[in-house]
């Protein structure tokens, strides 16, 4: 309960100190702020992929279904933050570039790893028996854990041959950051790590549980 | 792989705890025995108690869900994922490719399992089964009793130490019946052949008698 | 008699040949593969008529041709097995390994003649600039070798879902993207007459990815 109340004022203290005591970016406007929510998304959007794959790989040595659950979870709420990324860097975009998509490298590069992780949860959805679908969700979570690197560093490069004129305005702005937007941004980007973890445990528990009350209400019957 | 005669007293099946539990539905509760070649093990019990679950895990075919399963040649132990290559396996729901013939299912799996010489054996099984006419016949074009012998000699084209028969005599005639028990009895004169039936004719073929006791269709405590 | 490795040659090779042999007999996978390919490029020619000066929408179209075609079919390999209950039969004949790797040849098979067929009726149709054909055939190669890999593994796990097939196309396609842009930007170098070492590179090192990881997983293919 202290915990929670404590995540709680610690994001909504990083917030206000965002938008009332750190300065704006000259260059950006007031566009800055989507800094505090955008780049904590992001960052936790690779997490939990790199958490859900992780368990991925843990499951097919162990199998264990705890494992699973916490691949599962983290891909739920993976999904979650991909979409805030997603939404507020096309805001961004459209407040700094002039349009809400480009196909810019990193824009590429979320809008493929929420296509992986759709892909991962509606095979998920897709597959009858607990056992199974944790074995085959996390054989697919593993061929993507393999190919995501060759997006991530690859695609952004081949990318501009495909779209031939891409509006790119060069980003030099981020290597002098005002200390108080650091300060923020960061407290900002723990907040959203911890309130991560959070709910992970919060889903995983949840499954746990009812996985429970399911193998005793078959037991019973 | 060579056809010399191996020694096949020497094979060993071994449940420890074997369990199997799928998604609360079919299953097989805790199970521990040991048996020795040659001779006939007859497994019964009631719909549901889990005699087909019992012989895929002994094939090699499910991965339990607690406990395991030991087959031993030699004094050597074989893995599940080498099972095959010991054991012969027959079971109603073991599919043929119907747009192949009989004989081209039977070469197809000894040309899998590594025979140079695949005719022959195809062949002989056929012949001992009485589908030596029938050889080159789609399996699209055989009546259900017919492909019950198909399996019959599928579990028999490598003469292996281990024959898992489940439901041997099922939509077979009197005859087809006879053969089962003549097989059977040449089987078990050297080798190891487990049958999970609750047919009285062929578990009385059987020396030694495995009664499942699991949850089945109703709840014996 | 543990399994060696000419015993895991030889039911790789069995496999194929059985993979061959009943889709001769009946012939529905490559007929319906066939008959997609060759209306989507007629649709595509029809729409857009000849580009003899667009390189980039030349690459782009043929890829995203041969690329739903294959969407469009490499799953029957596997479906098939479990819409005939087969499978039961194939893994106590073979390892997982084995299966996995017969299926492999053949959907690599399968896409050099859909190929076959498909590319040289494009480059008819689209009328594009001169082909430089060792680079044009290396791309090629390369892509279809880098597809097949990765839908042979991601066959075998959607033929076991609900739908069967139908999530397809749809859970492949992500870890196709690569695929399709260092394949794309591969055949628009060679018409425009650069150098396609790069994505010739891409190319290899992702099929290789895929396919060492592919030969780790395939153990956990089936278990039920």
């Amino acid at each position: 309960m202290i915990l929670r109340l404590s995540l709680f004022l610690w994001i909504a203290a990083a917030m206000l100190g965002g938008f009332l005591w750190a300065p704006l970016v000259t260059a950006l406007g007031a566009s800055t702020r989507v800094l505090y929510f955008h780049i904590p998304s992001a960052w936790i959007t690779v997490l939990a992929l790199g958490w859900s794959m992780l368990h991925s790989v843990q499951y097919l040595r162990t199998r264990r279904l705890d494992h699973d659950d916490q691949a599962a979870a983290a891909a739920e709420l993976g999904v979650l933050f991909c979409i805030v990324a997603a939404v507020s860097g096309a805001l961004w975009a459209k407040a700094q570039w002039g349009t809400y998509w480009n196909w810019d490298p990193r824009e590429t590069t979320i809008f493929f790893l929420l296509l992986i992780y759709g892909a991962y949860l509606a095979l998920r959805s897709a597959i009858e028996g607990e056992e199974k679908r944790a074995r085959l969700a996390a054989v697919y979570s593993v061929m993507a854990f393999v190919t995501v690197p060759f997006l991530i560093f690859v695609v952004p490069r081949l990318y501009a041959t495909l779209h031939p004129s891409p509006i790119l305005p060069q980003q030099g702005e981020r290597g002098a950051m005002d200390p108080r937007i650091r300060i923020c941004f960061l407290a900002m980007l723990a907040g959203f790590t911890a309130l991560f973890f959070w709910i992970l445990s919060l889903r995983v528990r949840l499954v746990r549980s009812e996985r429970r009350a399911l193998s005793e209400s078959a037991a019973q019957s | 792989m060579n056809l010399a005669p191996v020694a096949v007293e020497a094979i060993g099946v071994e449940a420890r705890g074997l369990e199997h539990l799928y998604a609360g539905r079919r299953g097989l509760a805790a199970l521990s025995f040991a048996l020795q070649a040659p001779g006939v093990v007859a497994i019964t019990g009631s719909n549901g108690s889990g005699k087909s679950t019992l012989l895929r895990l002994l094939a090699g075919l499910l991965r339990p869900t607690a406990g395991l399963s030991l087959v031993t040649l030699a004094g050597r132990e074989v893995p599940p994922a080498e099972r095959r290559t010991v054991l012969g396996f027959a079971s109603p729901e073991l599919a043929f490719y119907e747009e192949l013939s009989c004989l081209e299912n039977l070469t197809f799996a000894a040309e899998a399992r590594g025979l140079r010489d695949r005719m022959a054996p195809a062949l002989a099984a056929l012949e001992r089964v009485g589908l030596g006419a029938r050889a080159r016949d789609r399996v699209a074009a055989l009546s259900s009793g017919m492909t019950q012998r198909l399996r019959l000699a599928f579990a028999l084209l490598l003469r292996p130490p281990l024959l898992l028969l489940d439901e041997p005599g099922s939509h077979l005639d009197e005859e087809g019946r006879l053969l089962v028990e003549r097989v059977v009895d040449e089987e078990a004169r050297t080798g190891l052949v487990v049958i999970a039936t609750n047919e009285s004719r062929e578990w009385r073929l059987a020396a030694q008698r495995i009664e499942l006791r699991g949850r089945g269709l109703g709840r014996t405590a | 008699m543990p399994p060696n490795g000419s015993n895991s040659a030889a039911a790789v090779w069995a496999v194929l040949r059985k993979e061959c042999r009943s889709e001769w007999r009946t012939r529905y996978g490559l007929n319906a593969a066939l008959l997609f390919a060759v209306s989507t490029l007629t649709s595509v020619s029809f729409a857009v008529g000849r580009l003899p000066d667009r390189s980039d929408l030349l690459a782009a179209l043929l890829w995203v041709v041969l690329l739903f075609a294959a969407l469009a079919s490499l799953a029957h390999a596997f479906v098939r097995e479990v819409e005939g209950h087969t499978l039961t039969l194939l893994r106590l004949v073979a390892s997982p390994t084995a299966i996995a790797l017969g299926k492999l040849l053949f959907n690599l098979l399968f896409l050099a003649v859909l190929e076959a067929v498909t590319v040289p009726l494009f480059l008819v149709l689209m009328g594009g600039p001169p082909v430089h054909w060792g680079p044009f055939l290396l791309i090629l190669g390369l892509g279809s070798l880098a597809l097949a890999a990765t839908t042979t593994l991601v066959g075998a796990v959607v033929s076991q879902t609900r739908g069967r097939g139908a999530l397809f196309a749809a859970v492949s396609l992500p870890l196709l993207m690569v695929v399709l842009a260092a394949s794309v930007s591969g055949l628009r170098a060679q018409w425009d007459g650069n150098p396609v070492a790069t994505e010739a590179r891409l190319l290899a090192a992702y099929a290789a990815v895929v396919l060492g990881a592919s030969v780790l997983l395939y153990d956990h293919l089936w278990e039920d």
